[in-house]
């Protein structure tokens, strides 16, 4: 009876696996063919790339691990967003505010035992995360402003008063470097591989994309921001949603996910703060949601898939002489690769619908 | 071109000759033929499901044919494209609405203008003169200035139909047309299809409503399961043998009104003022009491503050002044399927829910009881019969009837105290449209059958007055946000449809 619905469901439900699929493929032609043009040899570089990334237990461990953590939970940030119709473009500044906030509770309260700085780095860094939210949360519930323009604005806030504290009240007591003081032992957080330099921080994002999983499936919270994402309209007159205190709640937790990213980079990879802590963990963040299908587990998935890219860059440029830009670029290539093939689906189902029409057919 | 004679001295305007389309293992169209001539109006009819959309669908460009020839004044076209219907001078008016919300109604329909100036200028100008005269000719009345969102679904319908006609074609398809006009307005817009008709344009139109139908049609093509039953002069049917050709079967007369005996107080509304989503004041000073057991009609054109209304009904919204007691769970059946009832992406039993996510029956602390929730929604599919082969296709796959029986029955497991229903059966055949009336009126005199529960209030707020008169122990109007009762001895399609259409320079305002 519905077999054109369901083939159209299926498209969409396997459609997710097919685009990243494709996307993958489509950025991998272009890198070998830029590669080719630029003079390199693909095959030297990307044998680098996949050595730096998976070649070796330190390497995938120490180094594409752990360059996975901000990217999970900078994603699982815009990803719940983006479930509730949130477009929270701000995890970059977001993720500053949580390390500005996380360094400096980290060091004022040093002398305290681990179990209790470390929560408190991590806390702290959320909140701070969160209260970056709330200035275009508020701005879009009391004014409506979109979130959109106000998230990038404060972005560029974060960024330079990280760069007026690590000159100014942050900056190292020597005052040589424009960084802070290296974090005690105590902040720093707990190796989750003895041996490795990866820290709990992964973990915890995995766990949390596990919970997020399982809030947006069970929970009547997470029902109801997937229909105010879905259709406000629908969300406020047939589910009496308050709509405003979803998108509160959300934009908040987003925040907080993206701070929590920050205090994870201070404490448990780089111990101080200084600029450009961040290579736009924030923006590549949006491309690991997308191309994750905007699943919390997907952006796990995703998310290790990046810091393996991240990883075998450093090696491309070690190993083939290839700058480190290159693999920016590879990961530019597969965002426009994602918003195509993503149309492309769009594309195919619409297609099939104004073909198929299964509404009028599935009743015969 | 004109006045041309008698029909066989020219060939049909549009010739459909054995037209067939399937959608997977559903033949949606089984060897259609259909001749319109110019200076027709035509009426395509059948229920939910016949293969009228489709068919349009093939017209316009929208669905392409696997078998078949399209003739179009005599002459094989290919229409594989919505442009290539335009090209042979089709123009559709569709039934979902096809316009830009955040723009003019001046600017909706410039876009669809090709100017002369290379595309850089929209003719703004001569847009605005050519529309003003349309509406004089046509009595379609809107103003150019206002922003689309912010119009009724009834208001929106005429700018549709402003900018296709606009664009002069000579066969104009219309899909459901009447379903948000008042009763004069329909019988004006009746006069407006057939003076189109008689400038020689062939007019086809999607109906369901049978006195519409022979009112306003020349002939009528009967379709039903993707065949055509019936083509002829519509003088040669009346609604009896109409009826029986759309369903295959006799209809049995629905039961009259059973007088009510009304209980306890349900709702009370004293003074009640509430702004519409201009700021305006849409609805003022309206007082309103609804008992257990009976349906409350209010008849009235969209636009009129039945939103607004509904909405406060509903405990969706509250007013700007006056007071309101209601009960604590209603049941709300909205105007728009599938932008405000539905979520059109969630499957059934999300979409059934949504409306029960404070039902302690399905709820354990913070989770969600998705195992009770899904033999829930099978359960009110088969009480309901609502058309789906499990509950976990997705609400937009639905046929409109289905979707409303869907939303009737979660409704009414949301509430046992009161339902508002806006349009109940707009864009629903005739049995659809039957079952989901049934339905109200079953419910609302329920205490015959089950002893010592209450039955529930209903109000019904509706455009469509047939459906008011038909369903209502109580009616109002409401116009221009006041609500007007009518007396009992003035039930009459004349007087209440007379309230229902506000004049200009109505001196009260």
């Amino acid at each position: 009876m519905l077999t054109p619905g369901t083939r159209v469901n299926r498209l969409l439900r396997f459609g997710g696996l097919g685009v990243a699929l494709a996307a993958l493929l489509i950025t991998g032609v272009v890198a070998v063919g830029a590669l080719v043009a630029g003079g390199y040899d693909p095959g030297v570089a990307l044998g680098a790339l996949v050595r730096g990334a998976v070649g070796s237990p330190e390497q995938f461990f120490s180094v594409t691990l752990v360059r996975s953590v901000p990217l999970i939970l900078t994603g699982l940030a815009v990803a719940l967003a983006f479930r509730a119709g949130v477009w929270n473009i701000g995890a970059e500044g977001q993720l500053y505010a949580g390390a500005m906030a996380g360094v400096w509770i980290g060091l004022a309260a040093g002398d305290l035992p681990g179990w209790i700085v470390v929560p408190l780095v991590l806390v702290v860094a959320s909140t701070a995360g969160a209260v970056w939210a709330l200035v275009p949360t508020l701005m879009r519930l009391r004014l409506g402003v979109g979130e959109v323009i106000t998230t990038i604005l404060m972005n560029f806030v974060a960024i330079h008063l990280v760069g007026y504290m690590v000159h100014g009240p942050l900056q190292e007591s020597r005052g040589v470097f424009p960084q802070t003081d290296a974090l005690a032992a105590a902040a720093r957080l707990p190796a989750l591989i003895p041996g490795t330099r990866l820290h709990v921080g992964f973990a915890v994002a995995v766990l949390l994309g596990v919970a997020l999983w399982l809030v947006l499936r069970g929970t009547v919270f997470g029902f109801r921001l997937r229909a105010v994402g879905q259709s406000p309209a629908a969300a406020r007159i047939t589910g009496r949603i308050d709509g405003k205190r979803v998108i509160l709640v959300t934009f908040l937790a987003s925040g907080a996910l993206a701070g929590l990213a920050g205090a994870m980079e201070v404490s448990g990879r780089t111990f101080a703060l200084y600029e450009g802590l961040s290579p736009g963990w924030g923006y590549t963040a949006i491309a690991v949601a997308l191309l994750a299908g905007l699943h919390p587990m997907g952006v796990v998935a995703v998310g290790i898939m990046f810091g393996a890219l991240e990883g075998g860059a450093g090696a491309m440029q070690r190993e083939a002489g290839i700058p480190a830009a290159w693999v920016s670029g590879i990961e530019a290539l597969v965002i426009l690769a994602v918003l195509a093939a993503g149309q492309g689906r769009k594309w195919l189902v619409q297609t099939r619908l104004e073909r198929g029409r299964p509404a009028e057919a599935s009743v015969g | 071109m004109t006045d041309s004679g008698a029909e066989s001295a020219s060939p049909p305007s549009v010739e459909l000759e054995a037209i067939r389309k399937r959608f997977g293992p559903v033949v949606a169209l089984d060897g259609v033929d259909l001749e319109a001539f110019s200076g027709e109006v035509h009426a395509l009819v059948g229920e939910n499901g016949a293969g009228k959309t489709t068919l349009m669908g093939v017209l316009s460009g929208v669905v392409r044919a696997d078998e078949g020839v399209i003739r179009i004044a005599g002459r094989p076209v290919r229409l594989a494209k919505p442009r290539d219907a335009w090209a042979a001078g089709i123009g559709m008016v569709h039934q979902h609405l096809t316009l830009v919300p955040t723009l003019t109604v001046l600017e909706n329909v410039a876009l669809g203008v090709r100017s002369a100036a290379w595309g850089l200028r929209l003719p703004f100008d001569q847009v605005r003169s050519r529309l003003d005269a349309l509406s004089n000719e046509t009595g379609l009345s809107v103003d150019p200035d206002v922003v689309v969102e912010r119009l009724s679904v009834g208001e929106r319908q005429r700018v549709e139909i402003l900018k296709v006609l606009y664009r002069d074609p000579r066969v104009l398809v219309l899909d459901e047309p009447t379903s948000v006009l008042a009763p004069q307005e329909v019988e004006e817009f009746f006069s407006v299809l057939r003076g189109l008709a008689s400038e020689g344009r062939t007019v086809l139109l999607i109906l369901h409503k049978i006195d519409e139908i022979l009112a306003v049609a020349d002939r009528v093509t009967v379709l039903r399961g993707g065949r055509v039953v019936h083509s002829g002069v519509s003088d040669t049917m009346d609604s009896g043998s109409l009826a029986r050709l759309m369903i295959g079967r006799a209809v049995a007369a629905h039961e009259p009104p059973r007088p009510s005996e009304p209980g306890a107080e349900l709702v009370r509304l004293e003074g009640v003022s509430a702004r519409g989503s201009k700021g305006e004041m849409a609805l003022r000073d309206v007082h309103l009491t609804v008992r257990r057991g009976e349906i409350v009609g209010v008849a009235g054109v969209d636009g009129n503050g039945q939103r607004e209304l509904a909405l406060i009904l509903a405990g969706a919204e509250s007013p700007e002044f006056g007071t309101v007691h209601l009960p604590d769970t209603v049941g709300f059946i909205p105007a728009d399927r599938l932008g405000e009832a539905l979520v059109p992406d969630f499957d059934l039993t999300q979409n059934v829910a949504l409306a029960l996510t404070e039902a302690p029956r399905y709820r354990q602390g913070a989770l969600l009881r998705w195992g009770r929730l899904r033999s829930a929604t099978a359960r009110l599919m088969d009480l309901h019969g609502v058309g789906a082969p499990t509950p976990a296709v997705r609400a937009w796959q639905l046929s409109g009837g289905n979707q409303q029986k869907l939303v009737v029955g979660r409704e009414l497991m949301r509430s046992q105290n009161l339902l508002i229903a806006r349009n109940p059966t707009r864009g629903l055949d005739v049995a659809a449209g039957r079952f989901v009336k049934d339905e109200l009126r079953r419910m609302s005199r329920s205490s015959a059958g089950e002893e010592g529960e209450d039955p529930p209030g209903v109000v019904v707020i509706s455009s469509d007055l047939d459906e008011v008169l038909e369903l209502s122990d109580r009616i109002f109007v409401l116009r221009r946000g006041r609500l007007l009762a009518v007396p009992e001895d003035r039930r009459t399609r004349e007087f209440v449809g007379a309230l229902m259409v506000a004049h200009a320079g109505d001196p009260s305002e």
